[in-house]
């Protein structure tokens, strides 16, 4: 692209705009000014009432930025009690259901026959919607304990880790197989072994695609955990409180959580980036 | 006899139909293990053939309605409006990831909003809508739009960003206009990764439009769920409605895979 430029633009001399436009130190810096110009127009439609009047509603079902902010500070500790419930939860089924769905994408690697059939098979159970599994589980862990949060915990966890383990076992087989072309003839030319080129070659190429997957299942797990504990038995998580308070017309609490969900979300998704930074480098 | 045999293990859907059939073993054994052990045996795993049967028995469940009839029905209601906001938000999205690649300022202004966007929990955000807008018709089709658009929109700017370098610089050799680079170039480019966004909002259409029904108890497949579940009808009503909403969710992606393929020649090739 930078060729072209040039061509077209030889013999005349370059107008301000274009200049600005060209200056890398300005296309660096507006990748971060453009954005915050944005969001500052946001905050601003928000707290002028704008966006209320545009979506025909009030200050009670959208309360003004200041008074979430005010009413996160005052609930800070059922915040993070709720929080902590949630995180449990989508952690859990994400750690638990990725391994999982790892070694399936392995054994599948092993025995392609009957892999590739079993791996379709899972990919249908992620398009199962969750709300067809949440009630499913909720009545399977009915007898494992007495204890309501705790059995109520293991069925939200389940529908987390069947759909993090359908996630990252479709990603990881492709990562096994997808090599690079002749990436296997060369192994095979240097006599390396089954084992060897399990380990120097499959196993490396499929960590960019564990990455992929967790891209997709880090916010899914908490999307599925909220929306799992909307039928959960025990009244406890981030999006449980959002119903709860929405029933008792508290919105301003609801929204409080809302930002809260908004916020695990955010940070989770930045640590993920950050590992993947860390172990991405040799890619680079 | 042997080689065919053979044969028949080497296809492609035998692998998946022996996996099936693994799992409705596994179902029916545990379905028996649960009969002889619980004392509702229904609300935990019903056999098979007790889903079957309530879906064709005539027995009414909710006034006029037998149990399959009450659950087309309110699917009807509730799939229909999840469907236009699917569409909707498919369609906006692409859209949405056209102007961004098209404007460098929209594209710079807006990109980390979509990346933000990702990690909103919108179903969180249903009953705020609900509330909102007030009608349960016009709120399952806003959060199903908004939970399809923004894998639609993400994706398919990807799409377009993978487009190499070479492929720009051969279009301008042929000296292509501007429409004609997106036409020939980055339009087709960006079909694969649009597929994949959609595939990846179906379900969740589907989850929204279910979801939303449950907050207000105005019909739907999602009352008729929790009313099931609260013994109000058979709980095989519930039974039904599971099968039949994981039913539509592999269908719809399965629909959507043929698409993929009827709008993209180069995947026909063998």
């Amino acid at each position: 692209m930078e060729d072209k430029v040039v061509l077209k633009k030889m013999g005349r001399r370059k107008k301000l705009r274009e200049r600005i436009r060209e200056n890398p130190k300005w296309q660096k810096a507006s990748t971060v000014i453009l954005p915050l110009i944005f969001g500052i127009i946001l905050v601003g439609l928000w707290q002028g009432q704008v966006l209320h009047r545009l979506f025909h509603t009030d200050t009670f079902t959208l309360p003004l930025l200041d008074k979430i902010g005010s009413i996160m500070a005052d609930n800070k500790e059922k915040l993070l009690e709720n929080t902590f419930s949630t995180l449990q939860v989508s952690l859990m089924g994400l750690v638990i259901g990725s391994i999982l769905g790892y070694l399936m994408a392995l054994l599948a690697s092993f025995f392609p026959k009957f892999g590739q059939g079993g791996l379709a098979v899972i990919g249908a159970f992620a398009s199962i919607p969750v709300v067809a599994m949440a009630p499913v589980f909720n009545n399977w862990t009915k007898d494992i304990s007495r204890d309501a949060s705790f059995r109520s915990m293991i069925s939200k966890t389940i529908v987390v880790m069947l759909i993090c383990a359908a996630d990252m076992g479709l990603n990881a087989y492709k990562g096994l197989t997808n090599l690079k072309p002749y990436a296997l003839d060369l192994m095979a030319i240097y006599a390396s072994s089954r084992k060897k080129i399990f380990f120097k070659l499959r196993l490396p190429n499929s960590i960019p695609y564990v990455f992929s997957a967790l891209k997709v299942s880090v916010p899914a797990s908490i999307m599925t955990a909220i929306v799992s504990e909307y039928f959960a038995e025990y009244i406890t998580g981030v999006g449980r409180q959002i119903r709860e308070n929405i029933v008792l017309a508290q919105y301003s609490t609801a929204w409080a959580y809302i930002a809260t969900a908004c916020l695990i979300g955010i940070f989770a998704y930045a640590i993920l980036m950050i590992l993947q930074s860390i172990f991405l480098k040799r890619y680079h | 006899m042997r080689e065919k045999m053979l044969n028949i293990g080497n296809k492609k859907w035998f692998s998946a139909v022996f996996w099936i059939l693994l799992l409705l073993i596994i179902w029916e054994i545990s379905a028996i293990v649960v009969a002889n052990t619980k004392r509702i045996p229904e609300n935990i795993l019903p056999h098979l053939y007790q889903i079957i049967m309530a879906a064709f028995s005539g027995e009414k469940v909710s006034g006029e309605l037998s149990a399959s009839q009450a659950v087309l029905t309110s699917a009807g209601q509730t799939l229909l409006r999840g469907f236009l906001g699917f569409i909707l938000g498919g369609v906006i999205g692409f859209v949405f990831a056209l102007l961004m690649k098209m404007s460098n300022l929209l594209g710079k202004m807006l990109f980390p909003y979509l990346m933000l966007i990702q990690l909103i929990p919108v179903l969180g955000l249903a009953p705020i809508i609900l509330s909102i807008t007030g009608d349960i018709n016009v709120s399952r089709v806003v959060i199903a739009a908004i939970l399809s658009f923004y894998p639609v929109a993400t994706n398919t700017l990807y799409g377009f960003k993978s487009v190499e370098k070479e492929k720009y610089d051969l279009m301008y050799i042929y000296a292509a206009k501007k429409h004609e680079i997106y036409q020939k170039v980055l339009i087709p480019a960006a079909m694969p990764y649009f597929f994949i966004g959609l595939k990846i909002a179906a379900p969740m259409a589907v989850t929204a439009s279910i979801l939303v029904d449950t907050l207000q108890g105005d019909g739907g497949l999602g009352c008729l769920l929790s009313q099931s579940l609260k013994h109000a009808m058979s709980i095989y009503t519930f039974w039904l409605i599971v099968f039949f909403s994981a039913f539509i969710g592999i269908i719809i992606s399965k629909i959507i895979g043929l698409i993929e393929t009827a709008v993209s020649p180069w995947k026909r090739r063998p």
